[in-house]
Formats: structure tokens, C-alpha cells, sequence
């Protein structure tokens, strides 16, 4: 039961109170740029859901099966870009070849993510934070749900952006990073919900 | 294909070079990096001794120490620092003890807690000084019973420790385990022993203990133990007198038997007393219930009684108390199920019965027990009076 | 090349190809560690050495290196840089290194670093290499610093650390939270945006197809970015099929 618990906290705060992308600036390239239209925002999420769990699901091994023993520990930056990178351009080919209807919607967002900081943050979170792996998946899933979040909430607002009418210098770029400021005053409530989740 | 494989070949060789660059480095920054690290823990360990210098952490498992002790550090002039874990009040309990070359705490810390008392946080500074011999003498604090009581043993294996580092030996069993060790000392085929709840006056015993394989009992007169095995013979040494007086008991106690009185035919009696029962030596066993802080307590209080059984001689003298249950404040009016407190009441009469200590801190609790107890004396009189 | 370009190389790093405020790359340590002064030094500092490094050695290495294969070889040096930067800060710097966190690995993902290996440092020689490495690094370098005076300045009242008396009373603290940092940002590239007005490189110049923000073009600057998006994904997907 407290195992379950502590999964259930370890979700809840990666998605809302500790969200990668609002509140711990992962992942701002991707959140900027293809958050313009729903349909891309989700695919790009749910991308990004997939990957992190992949990756999680191969660094968290490599980490205390290879690394920790062999006194490697340095090496963790270089070798986990590396798995990343090699993972997604896998994840494409077997997309490609066997589930076509998934790549066709998912395809075009994979290589973006290679260089994701999300991607490579949260496999890292995960070995400083010392988590098991289960526990590093579900910080894994949670990371992944709250970047979808926060591009399908924000995609919503961009396409009011589009339409208003901002001063010349602001156009673009400048007034959406003012919306995202807004949105992420918004998950600034969720902080303490956790802690309060089980009292 | 040429070419593929001379990327490969370039790919290969690049990281090859990367990473025997990354060891090179590794291998100059890496000791500077732990050396830094292992400043910055000795930095933590100098809160409970102001004056260490040059600590160093030593394997816990060369010697032979009390099962609280996690980690501990060596310092330059034989002092030494031990990391304890234990369990408070709630939960878990990190404790810090510094003990200098001299035998003398030099500072105890509580590295965490969920405690919600906080009593914890300034425990540690009344150790300051004390000695081996000395710690005793600081008291555990009322309101926060469990959680100074982990604490101050904490810090008592943490001194425990000290000696046996420096070679020296020290009792590290707890109590219970003495007493176990004790127990089958003198009934070797015996383990796992239970005290008895004894309902019948049985002169100069004081307990007795069973074991819980079946292979027979022990009798304490006294300090004295005297096993007796399961055919009713004494197998341990002892001079004959004690011997007899041992085997006297045993059988008054395993064949004790308890007939229940009706107490509905008599007039008077407590509704504190649930049941009441005569024993074949005719003497008196009664369920009772009290009011602790569950039943007065204003508010938060559990509403439930604290169950106890009693059994008294009939001349109005107890015999054997223990609390059976209770939802009494958890480390507060709880202490009532403890053998310290219900142990008292035994010997006692009606005129002594206020000679039991009270708990610090759960006034309710203590009064409602021993209302409650003293309930048995009336009823002995109505039960015998009716006669 | 005469001394003139040289120093252009040099300069245009600071205003007219800011990467952080007219080129838009490398936000999320520009978010992230502008909460203070000596958190946004440092990490412009590592940052800068990591590309200086990075573009030294795929500069020297970019006839030996195959163009089917260059991607993941530019990971692997920048990578290893960043590593090294990671070892050295936590030897010699451990306070910067603890500051810096898990930021301090993510240079490895920078877009500035793999967009300028891309599009400069694979096609010039070493000693320019080396100068674009400066200007690029201390143009984010100083874009960073520049935004954490505003945040800590306001949001703490203080400057590196030291407390500004006057302002100590009035934080703003919301300046030096998550949403503090997206809004100091906009506003600031809204200022560099009418300052520069039209002057500014066309963002696909600059080597966005390494960098995932290549969505990020279809800012007003990039016109037909927008469209590009699709080309764009396309061309990295080569580039990553390529790796193979």
C-alpha cells in the first residue's frame, strides 16, 4: 500500500507540481514550437510519453547494471545521449516497417526529440533522484503526461494568441512566452497538493 | 559498402578517443571530488563534536554492536561518531552521537524524524558531557515518553558502542532478551517464553514463565529461576527447599481451574466488573473495564475502555494484574499496557493501592485504572459477604 | 580572411545573432538558470567553453569525419566536453556544480552547440571556428546574465548575491519563479525585436535543422518556416537515418 502510495505521489508531482516544462524548463524548444495546433501538440506529446518511457526502461539498466559497477559513472552523459539517440532512430525504423499508420502520425515528431532536454532530464532525474524502476517509470510516465499537458492546455491558448492584436514587437515569439508565463502561474496552484494528496 | 564502414570506423574511433580522454581526466578529478565530498560529510559530523578533525568512516560490521548503530566514524584522537536508526514515537528516528576519547558525549543530534512532538529537536543537548555512567541520569521527557525513551537508548547503545569498539564488552541484550536468556538457562529444552497470568497466592513466587514449545515452565522465586519440565521434575540446580516450594507451585498453577460467578444474583457491584470467576484455591479472577482517556478524555479520545484482568486472594489482596487491551493515546496513557505500570498494582490491597506510580502525562488514564482495580476489593467483600 | 570579418565573426554573436534572444535557442537553460546572477555566469561560461571545445575539434575533424555519420559524432564530442566541463566544475567549482544541477548535463542538447558544429564549425577553419565559438558563447553568455540581473535584482533584491538594501523591501517574487522567467524572456525579445528591427539573420541560416526548435521558425523572422516544418523534420530524419 505505500509503495502504491508513493507511486501515486511520485505521478501526481511530476505531472502537475514539478511539471517538466512549466515549472523545471525541459523541453521549452518542442512546448514553443510545435504547440501551434492541437493535433501537433498531442502528437508531439505522446511521443515524448513514449520515448521517456523507452529510454527510462533502457538507461535505468544500463546505469546500475554497467555503469555503477564498472566505476563508470562518468560516462552517463555521453553513453545516455547516445542509447537516446540510437532508441528513437530504432523506434522509427520498427514504426516504419511494421505499425506505417503509427509513424505516419508519430513519424515526423521522433528525430525532434533526440535532442529533446526533456528526454534526457528525466532519465537523468531519475538516477540522481535515486529512484527504483519502478518507480523511475512512473516518474517517467508522469514527466511525459505533464509535458502532453502542458502542450494540448497550451496549444489551446495559442490559437487565441493568433488572433489578437499585440503591439508589432511583441508579435510572435515575445507574447506567447507571455502566455506561457500565464499558464505556468496557473500550475504555480498546484504546489502543496501533494504533500496534501493522503492527509 | 566501403564507405559505411568507414564511418563506422571514424564513429568507433571517435568515441573510443572520448572516453579514454573522459578516464584520464576521471582519474585526476575523481579524488579530489571525493576528497571534497568526504569534507563536506565530516563538515556534518563536527554538529556533535565541535572539536574533531580527521574523521573517518570504519565498517560497523567487524564488531559486534547493538542492531541500532548504522554507521560509524572515526576521529584522529579517538574519539568516534555513530549514526543510530530507531523508532520514535511515529516513526523513524536518525540519531547522531559523538562520544569523545574520554568516554564523554560530546553532542546528539536528530538527523530526521516524523515526530510531531518536537521535543526531539533539543533532547540531545542534555547528554552533553554524561558519560557511560552518568547517561542514565537524564530523564525521559513526559508527553513525548517514546520518543525520548528511543532517543535516550539510542544514545546509550551509541555509548555501549564506544566501549566495544575500544575493545572493551559490553551487555548489549535488551531486557527481554536477558530475561529469555535467563529463562532457558535453567530449562534448556524451552524457548520463547510467555509470563503467566498466576491465579492463585503462591507464597514466594513472583512468576511464572512458560514456554512456548510446551516443554515445560519456569518458577522464579525471587532472582532465582527453577525449571521444571513437562513431567512436573525440576531440571535445573537449586537447594531442595526452593526445589519443593518451585514444584508446589507448579502444580497449583497448571491445575488451578475457574468456575464463573453469576453476578447478576448479587446486589452492588461495579458495572466496571465485566465477569468475575472463583478459582478452585479460592481465590478471585475478575475481567474489568476502566474509563482512560478513550472514556473521559474531552476530545479526540478513542471511546473505548481499557480492558484489564485481576486476580486477588480472598482476603482482598492482589494477586497478578495485566492491562489485556486498551486505545489508550499512543505513547502517552498507552504506557498502561506496559509491565512497568500493571506490574505494580500486584501485592497491592485496598489500603496500598495508592502507592502506584502514576504515568506523567495521562492523568485520566491512571485514575480510570486504578478506580477500576480498586473496584475488586468491594467486589471480593459483596462476593464474600453474600456468602 | 581579412581582420575586419574576423572580428564581424567575432561580434555578430552579440545583437544581430544573438542566439538566445533573436535566434531563440538554448531556452530552457535560459529559463532555467537566470534565477541568479552567478548561476547564469557560470552556466554561460560552461556553455561557452563546451562550444569553443566542440567547435576546435569538429573543426579540425571535419575532413575525417563522414557525412553520413556526423550527427552522432558531433554528439558524442559535445558530449564528451560536457563531461569534462562536469568533472572539472565538480572537483574545482562544487557549489557552482550543485548550483548548475542537471542543467549542467543538458549543455549536451543545447541547440546552439550542435546548430553552430552543423552549420559553422563543419564547414570553416579552425582559427574561425574558435572566434565563432566566442562570439556565439558570449553572446548567450550575456543574454543569460543580462536576464538573471533583471529577475534576481527584482525578483531577490539583490545582485551575485549581495543585498541590495533599498530593494530588499520591495521583492518581487514572483520575478524569480517559473512564470517570472517565461514572462522577463518574452519581454525581452520583444525589446531586442524593435531594437533590430528587420536587421536580424533568418533563423534557418543559422543551423536550426540540428536543433529540435526548428518548429520554433515559424516566428514572424522565418517566414516561410512555417511550412518548413514538415521539410525540416525531414532533413533531420535523413541526417538521423544516416546514422546507421
Amino acid at each position: 500500500m505505500d509503495t502504491f502510495r508513493n507511486l501515486i505521489i511520485i505521478l501526481m508531482s511530476s505531472v502537475l507540481v514539478n511539471n517538466y516544462v512549466l515549472s523545471r524548463f525541459l523541453g521549452i524548444c518542442p512546448f514553443l514550437g510545435v504547440s501551434k495546433k492541437l493535433d501537433q501538440a498531442a502528437g508531439m506529446g505522446l511521443s515524448v510519453i513514449f520515448v521517456m518511457l523507452v529510454a527510462t526502461a533502457a538507461t535505468w539498466p544500463i546505469q546500475h547494471f554497467i555503469l555503477d559497477r564498472f566505476g563508470l559513472g562518468y560516462m552517463q552523459t555521453i553513453v545516455f545521449i547516445l542509447v537516446i539517440a540510437a532508441l528513437v532512430q530504432f523506434i522509427e525504423i520498427v514504426l516504419k516497417k511494421y505499425i506505417p499508420a503509427l509513424h505516419k502520425s508519430l513519424g515526423v515528431y521522433l528525430p525532434l526529440i533526440t535532442t529533446n532536454c526533456a528526454v534526457l532530464g528525466v532519465t537523468i532525474n531519475n538516477i540522481t533522484d535515486g529512484y527504483g524502476f519502478l518507480e523511475s517509470m512512473v516518474s517517467s510516465l508522469g514527466c511525459g503526461l505533464g509535458f502532453l499537458l502542458a502542450m494540448v492546455l497550451f496549444s489551446g491558448v495559442r490559437s487565441r494568441i493568433e488572433s489578437c492584436d499585440a503591439p508589432e514587437c511583441f508579435k510572435g515569439l515575445p507574447v506567447t512566452l507571455i502566455a506561457a508565463s500565464i499558464v505556468s502561474l496557473a500550475f504555480f496552484g498546484f504546489a502543496g497538493i501533494v504533500d496534501n494528496l493522503f492527509a | 559498402m566501403k564507405k559505411s564502414i568507414q564511418s563506422i570506423a571514424v564513429l568507433t574511433v571517435i568515441c573510443v578517443v572520448t572516453a579514454v580522454l573522459l578516464a584520464l581526466v576521471n582519474g585526476i578529478t575523481a579524488p579530489i571530488i571525493a576528497k571534497a565530498e568526504a569534507e563536506k560529510a565530516n563538515e556534518a559530523l563536527l554538529v556533535v563534536m565541535p572539536d574533531g578533525e580527521g574523521f573517518e568512516e570504519i565498517s560497523a560490521d567487524e564488531y559486534e554492536l547493538p542492531s541500532s548503530i548504522t554507521n560509524i566514524y572515526r576521529e584522529k584522537n579517538g574519539g568516534y561518531v555513530f549514526k543510530m536508526a530507531t523508532t520514535g514515537y511515529s516513526s523513524g528516528l536518525a540519531i547522531m552521537c559523538g562520544i569523545d576519547k574520554d568516554g564523554k558525549i560530546t553532542g546528539a543530534v536528530c538527523l530526521s524524524s516524523g515526530e510531531t512532538l518536537g521535543y526531539e529537536k533539543t533532547y540531545g543537548d542534555s547528554f552533553i558531557g554524561l558519560d557511560s555512567e552518568s547517561a542514565d541520569s537524564v530523564d525521559i521527557i513526559s508527553g513525548a515518553t517514546k520518543t525520548t525513551a528511543a532517543y535516550k537508548n539510542a544514545v546509550k547503545d551509541a555509548l555501549a558502542s564506544f566501549i566495544i569498539v575500544n575493545g572493551g564488552s559490553v551487555d548489549i541484550r535488551t531486557k527481554e532478551e536477558i530475561l529469555q536468556d535467563n529463562l532457558s538457562a535453567v530449562l534448556p529444552a524451552g524457548k520463547e517464553f510467555t509470563k503467566e497470568f498466576i491465579t492463585e497466592s503462591l507464597g514466594d513466587v513472583t512468576a511464572i514463565y512458560m514456554s512456548g514449545n510446551g516443554e515445560g515452565y519456569v518458577v522464579a522465586i525471587g532472582e532465582l529461576f527453577i525449571g521444571i519440565d513437562k513431567n512436573g521434575n525440576a531440571v535445573s540446580e537449586a537447594d531442595e527447599s526452593a526445589k519443593e516450594k518451585a514444584i508446589a507451585a507448579y502444580n497449583i498453577h497448571v491445575n488451578s481451574t475457574l468456575e464463573e460467578i453469576e453476578l447478576s444474583g448479587y446486589e452492588g457491584i461495579s458495572s466496571k466488573i465485566l465477569k468475575a470467576y472463583k478459582t478452585s484455591g479460592g481465590n478471585f479472577v475478575f475481567d474489568i473495564k476502566a474509563s482512560g482517556y478513550g472514556m473521559s478524555g474531552e476530545w479526540a479520545a478513542s471511546g473505548k475502555p481499557i480492558k484489564i484482568k485481576v486476580s486477588a486472594s480472598d482476603e482482598g489482596k492482589i494477586i497478578s494484574c495485566i492491562t489485556v487491551s486498551q486505545s489508550e493515546t499512543e505513547g502517552i496513557g498507552s504506557v498502561c499496557a506496559e509491565p512497568s505500570y500493571y506490574e505494580q498494582y500486584n501485592g497491592k490491597t485496598e489500603a496500598s493501592l495508592g502507592e502506584v506510580d502514576a504515568i506523567s502525562g495521562a492523568t485520566y488514564t491512571h485514575k480510570g485504572y486504578s478506580s477500576a482495580v480498586s473496584e475488586v476489593f468491594k467486589t471480593i467483600n459483596i462476593l464474600k459477604g453474600a456468602e | 580572411m581579412s581582420k575586419n570579418s574576423k572580428l564581424s565573426i567575432l561580434l555578430k554573436g552579440l545583437l544581430l545573432e544573438n542566439p538566445v534572444f533573436v535566434l531563440v535557442l538554448g531556452t530552457c537553460p535560459t529559463l532555467a538558470t537566470t534565477t541568479s546572477v552567478i548561476g547564469a555566469l557560470s552556466m554561460g561560461l560552461a556553455a561557452t567553453a563546451v562550444l569553443i571545445a566542440s567547435n576546435a575539434a569538429i573543426s579540425l575533424l571535419r575532413k575525417v569525419i563522414p557525412d553520413k555519420v556526423r550527427i552522432p559524432c558531433y554528439i558524442v564530442i559535445i558530449a564528451g566536453f560536457v563531461t569534462l566541463v562536469q568533472m572539472l566544475m565538480h572537483a574545482y567549482l562544487p557549489e557552482l556544480y550543485e548550483l548548475l544541477g542537471i542543467y549542467l548535463a543538458l549543455i549536451t542538447v543545447n541547440c546552439i552547440i550542435l546548430g553552430r558544429a552543423e552549420m559553422f564549425a563543419s564547414k570553416n577553419r579552425i582559427g574561425e571556428s574558435v572566434l565563432d565559438g566566442i562570439g556565439m558563447g558570449l553572446g548567450f553568455t550575456l543574454a543569460l546574465v543580462l536576464m538573471a540581473t533583471i529577475r534576481e535584482v527584482f525578483g531577490s533584491g539583490s545582485f551575485a548575491g549581495i543585498e541590495i538594501p533599498f530593494l530588499q523591501n520591495y521583492k518581487v517574487e514572483f520575478l524569480v519563479k517559473s512564470p517570472g522567467g517565461f514572462l522577463v524572456f518574452g519581454i525581452l525579445i520583444a525589446v531586442v525585436n524593435a531594437i533590430t528591427k528587420g536587421k536580424v539573420i533568418k533563423k534557418k541560416d543559422f543551423g536550426c535543422e540540428g536543433c529540435p526548435s526548428a518548429g520554433v521558425c515559424h516566428s514572424k523572422e522565418c517566414g516561410a518556416a512555417d511550412e518548413n516544418l514538415t521539410t525540416k523534420v525531414g532533413n533531420t530524419e535523413n541526417a538521423v537515418k544516416e546514422e546507421k
